[in-house]
């Protein structure tokens, strides 16, 4: 169960009584057109603290972080740096004042040494010296005990590696506020315990950090306080030593509180539309589940635990093990071998943008992106037909603004959902594998989409993946428990006990 | 043996130095994550105006710094359609070689066997009287000389100054030099004008010093083998030395042997060079080993959002 190679030297490191807080957010809000990302938050950090934000994807750590570090303006509220307020107005004012970002994807080139790259832009004149320049890395490396070859090159790193160059980076411009973004995704286990080691001896020099995560045990491990951030709101601040259960942690991450609720009348159940027998591989472990026409089963879980491999398994993204997934009654390879455009499984990503829609093509030409062969008279597309049902589907999802021609990037999130929702509904799906249908939308978007979701089950059976517990808890029959790659459980929605089960099971406790 | 050997280095040496002057050109605009396959019509405008100029004013140096100017302008134009307007490098290119061989041929009719004052050889102090290199090497005029030193330069550039190793991040991956505080657009606006300039100076030298007459069709593809060299050299000065000479080489060798008189069609043999590049990338590809190409050559910077 323990895999985390980091126990830390002492339990609690309180912060002196008088200590004047380094960084210091008043009522931050930040609306991206009708949805709020972060609601007046407001959030203090300390010096030689670690300070975590957990939270589920899409519940505005990156927004905030992304303030802190220069990237957005605040709508409203003030940001004080040692008790001065100030207003950065590119990334380079933050790092001006000591606040460094290490994102996710890594800002290295890959050709080039690690001193190199470290003193990219900061070699303080302009004849240089490779030898010299390593020298002064490793001496930084040394000062916080990194462990890294200074003349190695960026392409032989390990991911951990690279990430110890981001680091350095931030260190030789003497950044005081680290920020840390989701930092653990591409690591090892071991990785992750160095570089909790490292983490922990820069607080020891004075430096803070800000820990992004959704993972709990990390979290609880490493932070020396914890903030909660769930729909853009602070939700709570704990001391991670009084915490008394992954659970309570859990729980409190995801909430509990009704937002919305639609009226759900059961469906009969059909046929299975997926079934899919102890599979095992691609991260998951032992996965059994069922899915059949007339029901929504809900898969929920922190991100990160399968939910990924388990969807590009069943949507054909990635080969599963032979004889584990079975579509429609065939076997995995035979269904995608001879799959239809309709009446057939569709699929709604969570990338939709990227993965559902082309950004640069019109609303006729991402209609035909799954259902062309719909369209076919022969060799030839039937635009005319694609561009009037196009033009149906507009009005009937009430797809704004209201025009063919409209390019997928110029739509809003919500709009952008229903015209890829509209898409799929067009090919009469049997099977609907919906992944964060509603992750960013606003709150008329979401009834939207969910109604839809509840009309689908007449022709299909639906899996929901979803971070979202309300979401699961309204629109689903039955709601399976991703922990690990593991189903930990599945809970039909009726029993009035399940609301209070799923915590426990997300955070991987079996009673 | 090498009575034969000698002159034939010798004119290897000087039918390499334009290919190595718009080789090391290409490759720093390449380093800067630019590809330009506009060097052809690069080296012929420049050809044109360094001769125009040294018989305008009777001053060759003046028409060699026209030629680089020259390359720089169309370098220029190259960088405003790629780094500023987002254009497609490839198609920027190619109608740049198109439009400046055209332009040439247009502008340089009245010139047409005329001469103008050029480089003449000399013997280099000392170094000439080496046996064999000296006859080989030290013979030469200054711009052959001068691309002795130019390799040299170009490595240090890139290896021992800030501002070079700015260039090549740009080349790799423009986000990181963003983030890093660099300016992206500018970098690559001095690697494609710097690398312009120097194509250029290639250019200069087929009027200036390779003949001092004006006739058209004087790049003869000498740009198109600069931008094969450049994958040739895998972006490395010293190996772009090897290449222009190999080139040069067998551009000479053929000549040679076409004066001799031999059955062999002279196509066939002008056409061994390229076949030679096919090799070499097959055999690079085929062994494995990553050609180190800037990772990020031939894609546009996009603005963020």
């Amino acid at each position: 169960m323990t895999e985390l190679h980091f126990t830390r030297p002492v339990p609690v490191r309180a912060v002196p009584e008088g200590t004047r807080p380094v960084v210091s957010l008043k009522g931050i809000t930040k609306r991206f057109g009708k949805v709020l990302a972060n609601d007046s938050i407001s959030l203090d950090v300390y010096p030689g603290r670690i300070k975590a934000l957990l939270g589920e994807n899409g519940a505005g750590k990156s927004t905030m972080m992304s303030m802190l570090a220069g990237r957005y303006k605040p709508d409203e509220g003030t940001i004080e740096i040692d008790g001065q307020s100030v207003r950065f107005t590119s990334s380079k004012d933050a790092i001006a004042a000591g606040i460094g970002m290490v994102y996710q994807n890594f800002m290295l080139v890959d050709s080039m040494t690690v001193a190199e790259n470290v003193l990219l832009g900061q070699e303080g004149s302009l004849f240089i010296n490779p030898a010299e320049m390593e020298k002064r890395v490793g001496e930084l490396a040394r000062r916080y005990s990194l462990d890294i070859d200074p003349g190695a090159r960026i392409a032989d790193l390990s991911m951990g590696e690279r990430q110890l160059v981001e680091i350095l980076k931030l260190l030789y411009r003497e950044s005081r506020i680290l920020i840390f973004d989701e930092p653990t995704a591409v690591l090892t286990p071991e990785e992750t315990g160095n570089l909790f080691k490292a983490l922990w001896n820069m607080t020891e020099q004075g430096k803070s950090i800000i820990f992004i995560s959704h993972k709990l045990e990390e979290v609880i491990a490493l932070a020396d306080e914890i903030a909660i951030l769930r729909r853009g709101r602070i939700e709570g601040e704990l001391d991670p030593s009084l915490i008394e259960s992954k659970a309570e942690l859990a729980s409190r991450m995801v909430g509990k509180e009704v937002l919305l609720e639609v009226n759900r009348e059961p469906v009969e159940t059909g046929r299975t539309v997926l079934e899919i027998k102890s599979l095992t591989g691609l991260g998951l472990v032992d996965v059994d589940l069922t899915v059949k026409r007339g029901e929504i089963v809900a898969l929920v879980g922190v991100a990160g635990n399968g939910q990924k491999p388990l969807v590009e398994a069943v949507t054909g993204l990635t080969r599963p093990p032979v004889d584990t997934v079975f579509i429609m009654g065939h076997p995995w390879r035979k269904f995608f071998a001879e799959s239809t455009w309709n009446r057939s499984m569709c699929y709604i990503p969570e990338d939709r943008l990227g993965l559902a829609t082309l950004r640069n093509q019109n609303l006729v030409d991402n209609l035909l992106l799954t259902t062309r062969k719909g369209f076919a008279k022969g060799l030839w597309l039937d635009k005319k037909r694609a561009a009037r049902d196009t033009r149906e589907l507009i009005e009937k999802f009430d797809i704004r603004p209201g025009r063919i021609h409209a390019l997928a990037w110029q739509l809003s999130g919500g709009n952008l959902q229903k015209t890829v929702l509209a898409r799929e509904l067009y090919r009469q799906p049997r099977f609907i594998v919906a992944e964060q249908p509603t992750q960013g939308l606003d709150v008329s978007a979401t009834e939207e989409v969910w109604n839809r979701l509840l009309e689908a089950r007449s022709m299909a059976g639906v899996l929901l993946v979803t971070g979202d517990l309300n979401e699961a808890l309204q629109l689903a029959d039955r709601i399976a428990v991703i922990y690990r790659g593991q189903i930990l459980g599945v809970l039909d929605t009726a029993d009035a006990d399940t609301p209070s089960k799923i915590g426990p099971l997300m955070a991987g406790v079996i009673d | 043996m090498w009575d034969f050997l000698i002159p034939l280095f010798a004119a290897t040496v000087q039918s390499g130095t334009p290919v190595l002057y718009a080789t090391l050109g290409e490759m720093m605009t390449e380093k800067g994550g630019v590809l330009n396959l506009g060097v052809e019509g690069m080296m012929s405008i420049a050809a044109l105006a360094a001769f125009w100029t040294s018989f305008t004013t009777g001053s060759p140096w003046l028409g060699f710094m026209a030629g680089g100017i020259a390359g720089m302008v169309f370098g220029g134009l190259h960088a405003f359609v790629c780094v500023t307007c987002l254009g497609n490098q490839v198609v920027s290119g190619l109608a740049l070689t198109i439009f400046g061989v055209g332009l040439t041929h247009f502008l340089g009719v009245p010139y047409v066997g005329l001469a103008a004052p050029g480089f003449n050889p000399f013997d280099f102090p000392v170094l000439s009287q080496i046996p064999v290199l000296g006859e080989i090497f030290f013979k030469h005029d200054m711009l052959v000389y001068f691309s002795f030193v130019l390799p040299v330069l170009f490595w240090f550039f890139f290896r021992r100054t800030s501002f070079g190793l700015h260039v090549a991040a740009t080349g790799e991956m423009p986000a990181a030099a963003a983030a890093a505080g660099l300016k992206p657009v500018v970098l690559r606006y001095f690697a494609v004008l710097a690398g312009g300039f120097m194509i250029g100076l290639g250019g200069a030298y087929l009027s200036l010093a390779y003949t001092h007459l004006w006739t058209n069709g004087l790049s003869g593809g000498r740009g198109w083998i600069a931008v094969a060299l450049v994958i040739f050299a895998f972006w490395r000065p010293g190996r772009a030395v090897a290449g222009a000479y190999l080139f040069g080489g067998v551009m000479a060798f053929q000549l040679r042997l076409q004066a001799v008189g031999t059955n062999l069609p002279s196509s066939l043999l002008l056409m061994l060079p390229y076949l030679l590049t096919i090799l070499v990338l097959i055999l690079s590809a085929w062994r494995g080993r990553r050609i180190d190409a800037p990772a990020a050559l031939g894609t546009n910077i996009e603005p963020e959002g």
